[in-house]
């Protein structure tokens, strides 16, 4: 299980907390480096928009929706092996999912703030983005709950409550044990978030059965969340967009992008927080699997999809997809089909599957094939719908790349602020994996 | 209790599905319209539609309640031109008005698609679900060269950044019908009351505007015509315009 | 305090987790009845009620509607204008307007552009540095009139006043006599007018063919077959709102009797779109196609006159054979249109656009005619309807100069005949060809006097400029030319205060007089232009009243102020005798059009065309016409070149490509469209664009065809042959993006157009 040799109970908690106690230069650049591009990326353009209107980025009649809704699809696909992965291993009994779960289920909180973001900055009035939560208010409005963004609107906020309760949970006993490795404001601090935590069988047994609970809790919210994503397109008659596959496709395509973006992060965290004892090679060899399994799954719909177009045979459709495959935007769809149908296949092969190097850059083609497969989906539907007079097409302004490459700098900016306060990998689960220790030992 | 219950069966049976005093609809002659563009001016002039100016329209984010679309068939020199105006088709089972998340988009009790901009958040979905590519989105808040703001009509308001706006069959006009009809304590609008701006000005007198509710009506008359159909008819989305289609000799 | 308190947390220990319970119990039945309660009570909630729907006791405002006349173009519709709160907000057509009927084009309704226009000159102005550097200083009304008044002054106690010349658009009513009798007692015979639109063609033929000099009624409504040659008479030929109407009724208007149109013209207008047949005859052929049409009529005997074997002779040489070869039009269709157009029912031909402005055009139109006449069209319902004298001024058009008058006014100002220039409502430096050099001339002139309510070409040469009030702030009065088959006038009325420090032309040059003194002031003594304009309706009421006016005159003129128009629907229309036939076929001439340039070296054709928001460039400077996508092509903001798109195919051009287009007279640059309703071998550009100075929404933009065409003239008329050039065509390499609102301008098998008209 580890590559180094089996660490003690003592090392685990020093070796983990210490990188939430020590801080170095390179931490405080890195953090630097994020903000500013966070602010100058994403927030000093997004208010420029705020200014002028939304007609600062590229979208158009043609295509009211643009890239903005397709990096939300995006972000909120990153979110979802996080706790799902999560949730699931734990209740299939997977102890390779220990050392790793914690920052997927941070990635999930993170990648969910980052697409609540995107909607933030889709919006054509965003100061009145209240309306759209039920709040009471004097004249007796409330959101329209046929609105499938009004299905959205609650599926996030649930999942992300969810997501947070069933981090929060399972770092309890963690916090505790900061708390005992710490001193003076950052003990006090830390007496509150563990919550009196003192390790008794009882909390354990709690712990363990709300945990189990939660986890089962969090499958079918997952599995809903992207699914009513999915809606707002399916449940238009835009051809393109009105698929009966939507669902599956977008949840599949959601755990897939999460599945890589955790394998993303497991190298980051193993190269800068130098935790290679507690993620090894079992890890990568599983999400590799994972990865390939998911990929076909992916593929098969993603055909399954071009052949329903196809047979449908109304000129709608077959316009969508002829514009799809042929049309302005085709270099991308073939990019697309590249990096997320053929490039995964090579990590059948154990010797890829192995090296950290090479599955970092499989898992960063995936995620951009899967940013790009958002983008296709939103881009090449709207302009050819039905009248052939409102034909068109859209392309994203410099604004809108700004946004994106801002949007994954607000992510990194929140990871790195997670992991100073609260340990990136799970101490006490670690430790469950251990060997019982021997006195000889 | 009995106002409980009362409520409960309002809310299970919305307003608009109880048959109204009107139903605004609209027949368009194809045969007589000619593609000259009278009716888009009209709507211009009366909508207070913003001047976007050149660049906006390369960048395809022009604002026109009612466009003409056109459709070459054939090739030379057998070739035919068919125009037809599109504006908003003031749906009955609209899809724009169960996108909206927050009811700015909504059907009054006229058989009108209603959107209120006070209300709109802009998410435009509205836009994306809508068949006929009626609803223009407010990009920018569009300003007038002085004095040409002097021209803005006061029954109608003007719209700002981030708002949706679409064809309203000129609900101001229906109002001061209304207004009238009151006053003259008549309980409906007479027909040929209310004419919307489009067709009011329309040259060929290919548009006729009237509550479809009322059998006696011209467009109750209009509907029956045997060229008549409703555009996309298959989405299902049953339009309040019945275009006539062009005689083809 | 810790003694105090002791016994109250004592107390309260002692409840008992029973007691919690009932007490959350009782609590919560509480709520949840307080809620009930709330729910029974509360008031009925309204909708939500925006603006969208006003509440039931929002009063819209009441608006205020006066009647007046469009200037737009020269049909002469009558409009009625909505005032709120002393602003204009909408024209409409005026109902009671015998010409528009209620109705109104695109153009006239964005009149209100050209109220609140922003690029108006607010000021008189003088130039202030080099001639057409476009530096103005302003000056007040007294001290403009008072330079002006004495310089005139001077020139004509010298008996210098014929080098004073006027030179309007095209001015009718009683403006026109006012210019008139100004010009008259000031000496100078050098009145004139200069409207590139004016159709000269057809009214000189039909001084040819039928001695009457007048525009007839083309009685389109009543048609059952359309046969029009070039005239886009929906889009700008003549009076496009009446034919629009005329129009729907010939289609739909009556029951189970569908009239049919067709038409002939090299590259599908409005017109064409609507026609159901449209016949891309060789262009500069069309009047040999008539003759070609009227040959078959007659040949089939479906000519009924005595002097059928004259006509015969007459048509000898042009046998449908011949006139195929001629035309690119099959045999069989001409015989075909022949016997369409002779059928039962009523028939008309009509004539204009391209067809009427080749050095042929006067002989084309004399063809159709003939075919109207053979067909026995003539004074019929459904055919072509003489008019009556028209109401009052009788000489509506009579002025317009026409390329051999402007070419002789170019001639005097060279040879410096010309002392002083005023010139108003016509911008003939834009809507000349550049070779006739026009703006060179008037830099011989010493005084430019431009009145005018916008900066243009033509104003950028005065050395005064003397602001108008918009026909929305002038009184006026307006005789519709043509006219509607019975006397009609209307009056035209300020519907709003005037925005600026202007005036009317007619007061303008009733001040101007008074500056000019001698005999002037006291002929011309009317204080306003609508002191003027009232008296003589009241002549004209006193010269009619006999006829059976039985109100008193205020009354008449109160009520038609109120109408906006005057008419008599029931007076006789004008003369019902049908011309001699002997004098019409000897009116026929061999309508052959001469092309500036050998088809070797310029292959192509021109043809420039007129569009219904532009017509001769005025429209350009209103914002809502720049923004009104073109019918035919959805282009906005800018000049383009339609190509057929085999010959696009074979030149290797695609849209958007810049070409250089070279005539014999000069080259344009502009970017290519592909239009498939264009005969091969002709290249259509728009006229209207590329003004040089009007204003911030027409300037440097587009280009203008008529630049570049060759100087001719229809020896008949006199007018400019503006479809008589040819061109040649070269791909300049670079690139420009046309901007269209279109997508895909084919149905794709989709059910829009109709399901009869599922086609892909």
């Amino acid at each position: 299980m580890f590559d180094h040799g089996q660490p003690s109970y003592a090392d685990v908690n020093k070796d983990i907390i210490s990188t939430m106690l020590e801080t170095g230069p390179k931490y405080w650049t890195l953090l630097g480096i994020t903000v500013s591009v966070a602010g100058i990326c994403f927030f000093m353009p997004w208010f420029y928009q705020l200014i002028v209107g939304v007609g600062a980025a590229g979208m158009n009649r043609n295509a009211v929706w643009g890239s903005y809704l397709s990096n939300f699809i995006f972000w909120i696909g990153l979110s979802h092996s996080g706790t799902l992965l999560s949730a699931v291993l734990h209740i299939t009994n997977s102890p390779w999912r220990k050392a790793i779960y914690r920052s997927a289920e941070a990635m999930t909180l993170f990648s969910l703030m980052t697409a609540a973001m995107f909607v933030m900055v889709h919006l054509g009035r965003v100061w009145f983005v209240h309306w759209s939560f039920p709040i009471p208010n004097q004249m007796g409005l409330w959101p329209n709950f046929r609105s499938p963004l009004m299905f959205d609107v609650m599926a996030i906020t649930t999942y992300l409550t969810a997501s947070s309760i069933f981090i929060y949970m399972g770092s309890v006993p963690d916090f505790a044990a900061v708390r005992d490795a710490s001193t003076g404001l950052r003990r006090r601090l830390y007496t509150i978030f563990s919550f009196g935590w003192r390790g008794t069988a009882r909390e354990w047994h709690t712990l363990g059965w709300a945990y189990t609970f939660f986890a089962v809790f969090v499958i079918p919210l997952a599995v809903s969340v992207h699914s009513i994503v999915s809606w707002d397109f399916a449940l238009s008659a835009v051809p393109g967009f009105h698929h009966t596959i939507f669902a599956p496709y977008f949840v599949t395509g959601a755990i897939y992008s999460g599945t890589a973006g955790i394998v993303t992060v497991m190298y980051c965290l193993r190269k800068f927080l130098n935790f290679e004892r507690y993620i090894g090679q079992v890890h990568l060899d599983s999400l590799g699997k994972l990865l390939i399994t998911l990929s076909l799954i992916w593929t098969y719909i993603n055909i399954l999809e071009l052949f329903s177009t196809w047979y449908g045979g109304t000129s709608f459709e077959l316009e969508a997809l002829s514009f799809k495959l042929t049309g302005f935007y085709a270099p991308l769809y073939w990019e697309m089909l590249l990096f997320c149908a053929f490039v995964p296949l090579l990590m059948l092969f154990k010797k890829i599957r192995w090296s950290w190097n090479k599955m970092l850059v499989i898992s960063i083609l995936i995620n951009i094939g899967m940013l790009t497969e958002r983008f296709i989906i939103v881009a090449t539907s709207q302009p050819r719908k039905f009248l052939p007079g409102a034909f068109g097409y859209y392309v994203p302004s410099w604004i809108e790349f700004s946004i994106t490459v801002g949007s994954f700098a607000i992510f990194a900016t929140l990871f790195l602020i997670f992991i100073k306060w609260v340990p990136a990998i799970s101490l006490y689960e670690v430790k469950e994996t251990l060997r019982p220790l021997r006195r000889d030992a | 209790m009995s106002t409980i219950v009362e409520k409960l069966r309002q809310y299970s049976k919305p307003g608009y599905y109880d048959k109204f005093d009107y139903h605004w609809t609209m027949t368009i002659d194809l045969d007589r319209c000619t593609g000259c563009e009278a009716c888009v001016v009209a709507c211009q002039a009366e909508n207070n539609l913003p001047i976007v100016g050149e660049e906006r329209f390369a960048e395809n984010r022009e604002i026109k309640w009612i466009r003409i679309e056109r459709y070459w068939e054939g090739e030379y020199p057998d070739i035919k031109m068919g125009f037809i105006p599109m504006l908003c088709q003031q749906c009955d089972d609209a899809p724009c008005e169960t996108a909206c998340p927050v009811y700015a988009t909504y059907h009054n009790q006229d058989g009108l698609n209603t959107q209120i901009y006070n209300r709109c958040i802009g998410t435009r979905t509205c836009a994306v679900y809508c068949p006929y590519e009626v609803r223009y989105f407010n990009w920018f808040t569009y300003t007038w060269d002085e004095p040409l703001e002097q021209q803005l009509n006061p029954d109608v308001t003007v719209r700002e950044k981030g708002v949706m706006e679409k064809c309203t069959f000129c609900i101001q006009r229906i109002r001061i019908a209304k207004d009238n009809a009151k006053d003259d304590n008549r309980r409906r609008v007479r027909d040929g009351e209310v004419v919307p701006a489009c067709v009011q000005s329309c040259p060929t007198e290919a548009l006729v505007f009237g509550n479809s509710n009322d059998p006696e009506a011209k467009v109750s008359k209009m509907m029956k015509s045997p060229r008549g159909y409703k555009v996309l008819e298959e989405l299902h989305t049953t339009p309040s315009i019945v275009y006539l289609t062009k005689v083809q000799s | 305090m810790a003694a105090i308190a002791g016994p109250a947390i004592n107390k309260m220990s002692k409840i008992s987790r029973r007691d919690l319970l009932q007490f959350i119990g009782a609590g919560g039945v509480g709520v949840a009845g307080g809620i009930l309660y709330g729910e029974g009570v509360q008031r009925n909630v309204e909708f939500l009620i925006p603006q969208v729907v006003p509440p039931e006791d929002y009063s819209p405002g009441v608006a205020t509607w006066y009647n007046t006349v469009c200037n737009q173009c020269s049909a002469g519709c009558g409009i009625s204008v909505r005032i709120r709160e002393g602003k204009a907000k909408k024209i409409e057509g005026n109902p009671v307007h015998p010409v528009s009927q209620g109705r109104l084009c695109a153009r006239g309704q964005a009149g209100l552009n050209v109220l609140y226009n922003p690029d108006r000159i607010r000021t008189p102005l003088q130039n202030a540095a080099q001639r057409g550097s476009g530096n103005y200083a302003e000056i007040s009304w007294d001290e403009a009139l008072t330079t002006l008044g004495s310089r005139i002054g001077r020139l004509k106690i010298e008996g210098k006043a014929g080098r004073v010349r006027l030179l309007t658009g095209r001015t009718r009513g009683h403006l026109d006599e006012l210019f008139a009798q100004f010009m008259g007692l000031l000496g100078s015979e050098h009145y004139q007018q200069y409207d590139f639109t004016y159709p000269a063609a057809i009214r000189a033929a039909n001084r040819i063919s039928f001695g009457v000099d007048q525009l007839p009624y083309y009685d389109i409504k009543h048609a059952d077959f359309l046969l029009s040659f070039g005239a886009d008479y929906l889009g700008t030929w003549l009076s496009p709102v009446h034919h629009s109407l005329a129009y729907g009724h010939l289609r739909q208007g009556r029951q189970g009797r569908r009239g049919k149109t067709v038409q002939i013209e090299p590259r599908m207008s409005l017109s064409g779109a609507a026609a159901d047949e449209w016949i891309a005859a060789r262009p500069g052929t069309e009047g040999l196609l008539a003759l070609g049409i009227a040959h078959a009529l007659v040949n089939a005997g479906n000519y009924l006159g005595s002097d059928r074997d004259e006509w015969s002779i007459a048509l000898e040489a042009y046998s449908p054979s011949t006139v195929s070869a001629e035309t690119d039009v099959s045999e069989e269709s001409i015989v075909r249109l022949a016997t369409e157009f002779s059928a039962p029912g009523t028939s008309l031909a009509i004539a204009g656009g391209a067809t009427a402005a080749g050095t042929n055009a006067v002989a084309s139109v004399v063809a159709v005619n003939a075919l109207n006449y053979l067909a026995g069209n003539l004074g019929q319902r459904g055919g072509v309807i003489f008019n009556s004298d028209p109401a009052f001024s009788a000489t509506a058009g009579s002025r317009q100069a026409g390329l051999r008058g402007m070419l002789d006014l170019v001639e005097a100002m060279e040879a410096g005949d010309v002392e002083v220039l005023l010139v108003h409502d016509t911008n003939p430096v834009y809507a000349l060809p550049e070779n006739v050099r026009f703006r060179r001339a008037m830099e011989n002139v010493p005084l430019i006097v431009a009145l005018s309510s916008f900066h243009d070409e033509t104003t950028a040469m005065a050395d005064f400029i003397l602001p108008t009030n918009t026909y929305l702030e002038s009184w006026g009065d307006d005789v519709p030319d043509p006219g509607v088959g019975f006397p009609v006038a209307s009056i035209s009325q300020p519907v709003v205060a005037k925005l600026y420090d202007t005036l009317a032309v007619g007061d303008i040059i009733l001040l101007l007089a008074r500056r000019i003194g001698g005999e002037l002031p006291i002929r011309l003594h009317w204080a306003t232009m609508e002191e003027f304009i009232k008296e003589r309706w009241r002549e004209e009421y006193e010269l009619r009243s006999a006829a059976g006016e039985d109100q008193d005159f205020e009354a008449f003129w109160r009520a038609s102020l109120e109408a906006g128009v005057w008419g008599q629907p029931g007076a006789a229309t004008g003369d019902e005798s049908v011309p001699s036939s002997s004098s019409m076929i000897a009116s026929i001439t061999d309508p052959v059009s001469k092309f500036a340039g050998s088809e070797s070296d310029y292959p192509f054709v021109l043809h420039p065309y007129l569009t219904a928001t532009f017509t001769d460039g005025r429209g350009a400077n209103l914002p809502w016409l720049q923004e009104l996508p073109d019918p035919m092509t959805s282009v906005v903001y800018g000049s383009w070149a339609e190509l057929n798109p085999v010959t696009a195919d074979e030149l290797g051009i695609r849209e958007g490509d810049i070409l250089e287009v070279e005539s014999p007279a000069g080259s344009i640059r502009v970017p290519a469209l592909i239009f498939p309703a264009i005969r091969p071998g002709v290249i259509a550009i728009p006229i209207g664009q590329g003004h040089s100075a009007y204003g911030r929404y027409a300037s440097d933009r587009g280009v203008n065809p008529i630049h570049i065409v060759a100087t001719q003239v229809d020896d008949q008329s006199g007018d400019l042959a503006w479809a008589a050039t040819r061109v040649r065509i070269k791909r300049t390499g670079e690139r420009l993006r046309i901007i269209k609102t279109d997508g895909v301008t084919r149905t794709l098998g989709r059910q829009i157009l109709g399901p009869k008209n599922d086609h892909a």
